[in-house]
């Protein structure tokens, strides 16, 4: 072997080990990249992220022509007192302090709700048993879990609370829309003389820039539709209020969204909390409604701490923020059902966006992980919602009444939220996600859904929908363990009990 | 933080040129033509091979390193198939697939 030869070969050898050292190398590479791209603050969409960057999906290729609900029956628009969960439980609850005695052998009227929600108790009786059973079983036998156990979720509730005592300062219309919505926000200053825009477009793209820098996560905008406006109740108006007709002013409904913190979220159903983004959305509108006012249009925020005259999530989907999805809420590309939103209506000329399809219809069919792992079997099983409707509309079946009387057994601040969590499109924004979120859609076959399906029901951990019960049924179990900061066991010197299946 | 930084992407480059180096001498080694074609086909099971790791690592970030490790498995699982039949082409002269082509 020449000299020449003796020194090709040992300049192959060396690239040969140096080129399995950097392989070796690269390999643990990709693990520390990845694990910093999977703790990424910036993989937070929302709140905890860039704000003007956080509506990163393209969803233009998604578009279609709207309206994206189409009737299928008659359509009736929804009640404050019947169809709106709290409105509902409300009033029952006020009827059965005054008559603790009431049974379900009893007659419904002999209870003394108002003669509409007889009438809604009696198309559904099902609604009437669930509520009873929360007043009458859920709510006591929560008293006592509380008192063994609350100090576990102390440090959650406390969270909670900083949001929800924040939320009594924003304010809300104190007269009828003629009124109240051409006054600045929580003042008797009437607007100015309006400022006009050089066009609808200008308008709209102005409002989403100004939108997202006031804390708003994804912005939409619509036209406000009749059907999806309460009958009654809207804020500030007597009774005797015409709440059969749109008020003019209210012709463009502005949507806006804020997901929950992702980590908190995560510890759904005991830990978590849905006050963080319903303070944070209400504050946004706000603003929103206020900035809006300052160029003399009028405005009025429909918001989780404002209240609402309206339904948001029909209004959202028709925004073109997400689809329904089978837990009867909007999914979005970004952030999943990990969202809260509202909904700002003005007489602001603005140019609308149509709803989009990214293939949450036909990927809710095959999914299911929402319904297998609600722990009130509140959401439908069924593979298709064909034949199901509400209001006039097709739509998953969503058994409230059962969903609500879930709330009333869970611990910490109260809630569920288990289908956010649960659902494969709420997750964070980084490399892997948004592999997801670019492919699935395009993929007009389904193969990609449902092989990130497979790996999602087969790869990751879900209880039991019965472990997030109480005891002796389930434990208390959380989807995912609670951040270290609500750890009440590391910084409170109390006595605690943690729950368990035997305690 | 440095693994999220463009520096750390940027030395992650030269490692994959050193590793193509690597693999090029030992193609020269055993005889085979590396043509365009197979480079980028070593290229793609390369990146699978890769990004079974990446995946595993974002998992162990975002606390779910059990499903992780299943989505590693599966793409070693995935890159070992694709890596038997690449070893298999690797192998082939540029003249033996056309004459697969013509027969």
């Amino acid at each position: 072997m020449s000299e020449e030869q003796k020194s090709q070969l040992s300049r192959r050898n060396f690239l040969k080990i140096a080129g399995l050292a950097g392989a070796a190398v690269q390999a643990g590479g990709m693990i520390a990249g990845g694990v910093a791209a999977g703790k990424d603050s910036e993989s937070y969409t929302g709140w905890e992220s860039f704000n003007p960057g956080t509506q990163f999906f393209n969803r233009e290729p998604y578009r279609i022509e709207g309206p994206a609900h189409k009737p299928v029956g008659e359509v009736r628009r929804p009640s404050h007192m019947t169809d709106y969960v709290f409105g509902r439980v409300g009033t029952f609850q006020h009827a059965y302090e005054n008559n603790p005695d009431w049974s379900l052998d009893d007659p419904i009227e002999e209870l003394g709700v108002p003669q509409p929600l007889v009438e809604f108790y009696n198309k559904f009786p099902e609604r009437l048993e669930w509520d009873y059973k929360t007043f009458s079983e859920t709510i006591p036998t929560n008293r006592e879990d509380r008192k063994k156990y609350g100090n576990y979720y102390r440090l959650a509730e406390a969270y909670s609370a900083g949001f929800g005592g924040y939320s009594r300062f924003l304010p809300g219309p104190d007269g009828p829309p003629e009124a109240s919505d051409f006054l600045m926000p929580g003042t008797d200053r009437e607007i100015g003389e309006q400022v006009p825009f050089k066009s609808p477009e200008l308008a709209s793209d102005f409002i989403k820039e100004v939108g997202h820098r006031f804390g708003a996560t994804l912005i939409g905008i619509t036209k406000t539709k009749l059907d999806f406006l309460y009958t009654e109740g809207w804020r500030g108006c007597p009774d005797d209020y015409d709440f059969s007709k749109l008020p003019e002013h209210w012709e463009n409904a502005i949507v806006i969204g804020v997901p929950m913190e992702w980590d908190v979220v995560a510890a759904s159903p005991q830990f978590s909390t849905s006050g963080d983004a319903y303070n944070r959305v209400s504050s946004a509108a706000v603003r929103l409604e206020a900035c809006i006012k300052d160029l003399g249009y009028a405005a009025r925020t429909h918001s989780p701490n404002t209240g609402y005259d309206l339904l948001v999530p029909p209004h959202a989907v028709e925004a073109g923020l997400g689809e329904v999805g089978r837990f009867g809420f909007c999914l979005t590309p970004e952030v999943g059902g990990n969202l809260r939103t509202a909904v700002i209506t003005t007489n602001m000329p603005l140019e609308i966006d149509q709803p989009i399809d990214f293939g949450v219809a036909e990927f809710c069919k095959k999914c299911k992980l929402c319904a297998e792992s609600c722990p009130s079997g509140a959401i439908s099983m069924a593979d298709s919602p064909d034949g199901m409707e509400i209001r006039g509309y097709e739509h998953w079946f969503i058994n409230n009444g059962a969903c609500y009387n879930y709330w009333r057994e869970s611990m910490g601040p109260m809630g569920c939220r288990m289908c956010v969590m649960t659902c494969p499109y709420s997750r964070k924004d980084n490399w892997l996600h948004d592999a997801a979120r670019q492919l699935d859609p395009r993929d007009p076959t389904g193969t990609v859904s449902s092989g990130l399906l497979w790996m999602q029901k087969n790869f990751f951990d879900y209880p039991d929908a019965e472990e997030y019960r109480r005891p002796p049924i389930g434990h208390f179990e959380s989807f995912r363990p609670e951040p270290s900061y609500l750890q009440a066991e590391k910084y409170l010197d109390i006595n605690i009990t943690k729950p368990s299946k035997e305690s | 933080m440095f693994f999220e930084s463009g520096f750390f992407w940027f030395l992650m480059g030269i490692l994959f040129v050193l590793v193509a180096a690597g693999f090029k001498a030992f193609a020269d080694d055993r005889g085979w033509v590396i043509t365009w074609w197979k480079a980028l086909l070593g290229v793609i099971w390369y990146g699978i091979f890769s990004v079974s790791f990446l995946s595993w690592g974002t998992l162990i970030g975002e606390s779910e390193g059990g499903a992780g490790f299943k989505v590693f498995l599966l793409g070693m699982f995935i890159s070992l198939v694709l890596g038997v039949g690449l070893w298999r082409l690797m192998q082939l002269e540029p003249g033996e697939v056309k004459s697969v082509e013509e027969e």
